[in-house]
């Protein structure tokens, strides 16, 4: 036995939430909330597509006095500088938005592609693989996110590259699982006696199986991405000043809290209801695939 | 019991020298060249290639990672640019008042996560609503929080203090650098109070993050266990209903939580780097912060070296007694 190996009780707490509900999942009719919340995250995506065309102002060009009150003409207010805070949010959730997507998608790729191989080759290779994902989930993603920003110097770009190279093992064991669990099914037996070769067993056989819960995890984790990477732009590693970030707006308007609330809080509640979204479409997504399968 | 830690201890090697590697590689490749920030800016390519030589970055990269980790071991973490002081020096000044806050923030989290799983999965009254507000603090980022917790106890309502650890003169410097156990182990009640004060906001902010995340965790195994058989078991012999949940479900139904515990202590840290900032609270998170702006890699690798230990421990010891709470686990 390898000495680098997450405990059973670790495993089980990585697991995706899919599994519990999958064997329970005996209602009969979907719930309308979760269509409502899938919904929301597809209007979402859709607004912050469009936030160029629907920021009512420009983003650098200060369009009043600095530290105005939300009103009708600034709806969220304007900051230090008196630049629209709600044009800067539209633009900041578009930023925060599709930042989390992007990770969510190179850690389904790159940690499902090692997910796959691992399970479906088995044997030394997938020791070896879960030896090396093991060892990267035991450091501290958040903390070493922060280090690599620090080394390569902050920046959107840069903070992407680090949290996309700590978030990967997460997805590298999900889909490891799912593959160790399919190969065991009759219809892998079936396939091999066919005489299906090891590449199309493992993409025509193993990986659809692994689709669904897979993405129960990505929808679910997309919310928590959101919060890290508003966190990281909060302590200064994302885009300098002028680009709008929502944790950087947030930490930049904190010296102004006591007098003009709207300027640090406004960004802070953008980022609150990004991840809500993106947790309840997570949920209703979980429950759509768990009443189905 | 024994190979299990000797094992644990094993992995827990492994794990660090991973650490180190990442931290020291990143190091390399800092856009500031460590030869030129010694010199200055005009030195010439002759002085250049002594220093090199005499710094010992002409020696192969294997040599210079094993320098580096005996001198992490002798406490050397390097000179902070923007300080000036030696890295540890620097850390040892900072890390009690984070260690107070993170083992506070940990134990509210516990705490606060217990309540929340055993509520819920109990379904005690009142505990629907609680469910959605769990799904609310799970998508609020710690910083709105702090922001929030300033304009309402501290701006609004007057309770609570806004800014550092202490409003005191003078404030206790040792034995333990916790000024709440400081101050208690003076006679001190007022300075307790005081610190007491100073730790409620912050704590709270790192702390309900994980809190929802640990209590979701122990409810989803807490359901699982009360629909068992031995439970049934418990209930027939006639056993309280108290009883039954927290010397039968409870107990069986804590591994999972206790993992989850663990991995949430590395967002945690994270957590307590932004709520320092926002606090002003003279700790390790801080530092972080004002390094970052500085672009001081030598600070950030120390405190990530710093930190991830502390991961990597508290980690080691969930895994211990998890196996001491569940001896079917197999490691």
């Amino acid at each position: 036995m390898a000495v680098v190996e997450a405990s059973a009780a670790m495993r089980t707490a990585l697991t995706p939430a899919t599994r519990g509900r999958r064997t329970r999942g005996d209602r009969p009719s979907v719930r309308l909330l979760d269509r409502v919340a899938i919904g929301l995250g597809i209007v979402l995506t859709l607004v912050v597509l469009l936030a160029p065309l629907l920021a009512p102002h420009s983003i650098t060009v200060p369009t009043g006095m600095p530290f105005a009150p939300p009103s009708t003409h600034d709806w969220f207010g304007t900051d230090e500088v008196g630049h629209d805070i709600f044009s800067r949010v539209l633009l900041g959730a578009r930023a925060s938005w599709f930042a989390a997507l992007a990770v969510v998608a190179f850690g389904v790729v790159v940690g499902g592609l090692i997910g796959l191989t691992a399970g479906s080759v088995g044997g030394w290779v997938d020791g070896l693989l879960m030896r090396v994902t093991d060892a990267f989930l035991a450091l501290p993603g958040p903390v070493l996110a922060i280090a690599v920003v620090a080394a390569l110097g902050p920046s959107l770009w840069h903070t992407l590259i680090a949290v996309s190279i700590v978030w990967w093992p997460f997805y590298a064991r999900i889909v490891r699982g799912e593959i160790r669990a399919l190969a065991v099914r009759p219809h892998l037996e079936a396939a091999r006696l066919a005489g299906a070769g090891r590449v199309r067993i493992a993409l025509r056989h193993l990986l659809p199986g692994a689709v669904a819960p897979t993405m129960v995890a990505a929808s679910l984790d997309v919310g928590n991405l959101v919060l890290t990477l508003a966190a990281l732009s909060f302590l200064g590693l994302g885009a300098p000043s002028p680009a709008p970030e929502l944790g950087a707006m947030s930490a930049r308007g904190l010296p102004y809290l006591l007098a003009e609330w709207w300027v640090p809080v406004i960004p802070g509640i953008a980022v609150m209801v990004l991840a809500l979204i993106a947790n309840l479409a997570g949920d209703g997504l979980r429950d759509l695939l768990g009443a189905r399968s | 019991m024994t190979t299990l830690i000797t094992r644990r201890l094993g992995a827990m090697v492994l794990v660090l020298i991973l650490l180190t590697a990442t931290v020291f590689m990143l190091q390399q490749n800092t856009p500031t060249d460590p030869v030129h920030a010694f010199l200055g800016a005009n030195a010439s390519p002759e002085a250049i290639a002594a220093a090199t030589h005499a710094l010992g970055y002409d020696r192969p990269i294997l040599v210079q990672y094993a320098s580096y980790l005996a001198g992490l071991a002798h406490g050397d973490f390097a000179t902070s640019l923007r300080t000036r002081n030696p890295v540890a020096a620097d850390l040892v000044q900072y890390l009690p008042a984070t260690a107070e806050l993170a083992i506070f923030g940990l134990l509210l989290a516990l705490l606060l996560g217990g309540l929340l799983g055993m509520a819920t999965a109990l379904r005690v009254r009142g505990s629907g609503p609680l469910r959605v507000l769990m799904t609310a603090s799970a998508s609020t980022p710690p910083f709105l929080l702090a922001l929030g917790g300033l304009l309402f106890f501290y701006s609004w309502l007057g309770w609570l203090p806004a800014n550092g650890r202490t409003d005191m003169a003078d404030p206790p410097t040792g034995p333990t650098g916790f000024l709440t156990v400081d101050t208690l182990l003076q006679g001190d009640l007022g300075g307790f109070a005081d610190a007491a004060a100073h730790l409620m906001l912050p704590g709270v902010c790192i702390a309900l993050l994980p809190a929802v995340s640990i209590g979701r965790v122990l409810r989803s195994s807490l359901v699982d266990a009360l629909s068992t058989e031995y439970v049934r078991t418990a209930r027939a012999k006639g056993l309280s209903e108290a009883r039954v949940v927290a010397r039968h479900a409870v107990r069986n139904s804590i591994g999972p939580a206790l993992s989850m515990t663990g991995l949430q202590v590395g967002g945690m840290f994270a957590g307590v780097v932004v709520i320092e900032t926002v606090f002003g609270w003279p700790g390790i998170g801080l530092y972080t912060t004002q390094s970052i702006s500085h672009s001081d890699f030598p600070a950030i690798a120390g405190v990530t070296v710093v930190l991830g230990v502390g991961y990597v421990l508290v980690n080691t010891l969930v895994d211990i007694l998890q196996r001491m709470a569940d001896p079917r686990i197999a490691l």
